[in-house]
């Protein structure tokens, strides 16, 4: 790049360039939908196979699971941020909304205890709809965003249906606002790492 | 009146770097480098001008054994780049200035 002789114009357009190349520069968080999504999908899908049709009295063991996404979050994380060149304010955001819902994940857990488990799922799915809609609006990636709708639309449905059907919505809800939008982020990150 | 540009910021790559740096939090070297196209020693020396000026802080630190650079923009280097934005606008709008 040449050091001399800037027009305003040149300026502008530099500053103008500059920003478009940042821009985009959040870095792919796809791993952690896809590490997620499975771990909670097979948690419901577990749990409904040992409550339903093995008729296991701790059904609820198959939440053990989610030690595999904690530990997993942990390490990807410490590897992403070896890797991380730049650190944006959405990336922040994202971030920390997630961190956000992550310990609301727990204070519920703690909430349920007291309280009962037969509408949990309900505030669950409602957390998958928060997480995914605002990080599909702020990446600008619409898959999350109507994953997100359509958990909300889950999460109405499941306040009216039995604990064992919740069980199968939960599952389908983190099919699609996780599962399917992490493949397509994944998807669009490897195209744009082509080009 | 036509208002006078910084000539810290009014230089093309020192510019592209307070860019980047004001859309971002903080960036690693090698990111501006290969946003810029520039040779490590030219990049090198554009930043450090703009670490004296006050614009941007430097941080060196150890990642995986690998030494890092990271850049950050002050808010001395945020107010100078609005500054600056600003002079060039009245370049680009000269009736602007004609009318006041």
């Amino acid at each position: 790049m040449q050091t001399e002789n800037l027009s305003p114009k040149e300026s502008i357009d530099l500053i103008q360039g500059m920003i478009n190349k940042t821009k985009n520069a959040v870095a792919d968080s796809s791993v952690f939908f896809l590490l997620w999504g499975w771990v909670v999908f097979a948690a419901c899908i577990l749990q409904y196979i040992l409550k339903n049709v093995v008729h296991y009295q701790y059904h609820y063991y198959a939440w053990g699971l989610i030690i595999i996404g904690i530990a997993g979050s942990v390490y990807l994380g410490i590897q992403k941020g070896k890797i991380t060149k730049v650190k944006t304010y959405i990336g922040e955001s994202i971030e920390q909304l997630w961190i956000s819902i992550g310990i609301t994940y727990f204070a519920l857990y703690f909430i349920f205890i007291k309280i009962g488990y037969q509408n949990a799922f309900t505030f669950y799915i409602l957390l998958y709809a928060i997480g995914c809609f605002v990080t599909g609006r702020l990446i600008k990636f619409s898959p999350l965003v109507l994953g997100g709708i359509g958990a909300w639309i889950l999460a109405v449905c499941s306040a009216y249906l039995d604990y064992d059907t919740n069980i199968l919505i939960s599952a389908f809800a983190i099919l699609i606002s996780y599962i399917i939008p992490g493949y397509l982020l994944r998807m669009k990150y490897k195209k744009t790492a082509l080009n | 009146m036509f208002k006078e540009l910084d000539p810290i910021l009014h230089s093309q790559l020192r510019l592209a770097v307070m860019s980047m740096l004001i859309s971002v939090k903080e960036a690693e070297f090698i990111f501006l480098k290969e946003k810029t196209n520039a040779t490590s020693g030219n990049l090198s020396v554009q930043i450090n001008k703009l670490k004296e000026a006050g614009y941007i802080e430097v941080k060196k630190q150890f990642s995986n054994n690998y030494p890092q650079t990271i850049c950050k923009i002050t808010k001395q280097g945020i107010e100078a780049f609005e500054v600056y934005f600003k002079a060039l606008q009245t370049y680009m709008n000269p009736t602007d200035n004609l009318e006041q």
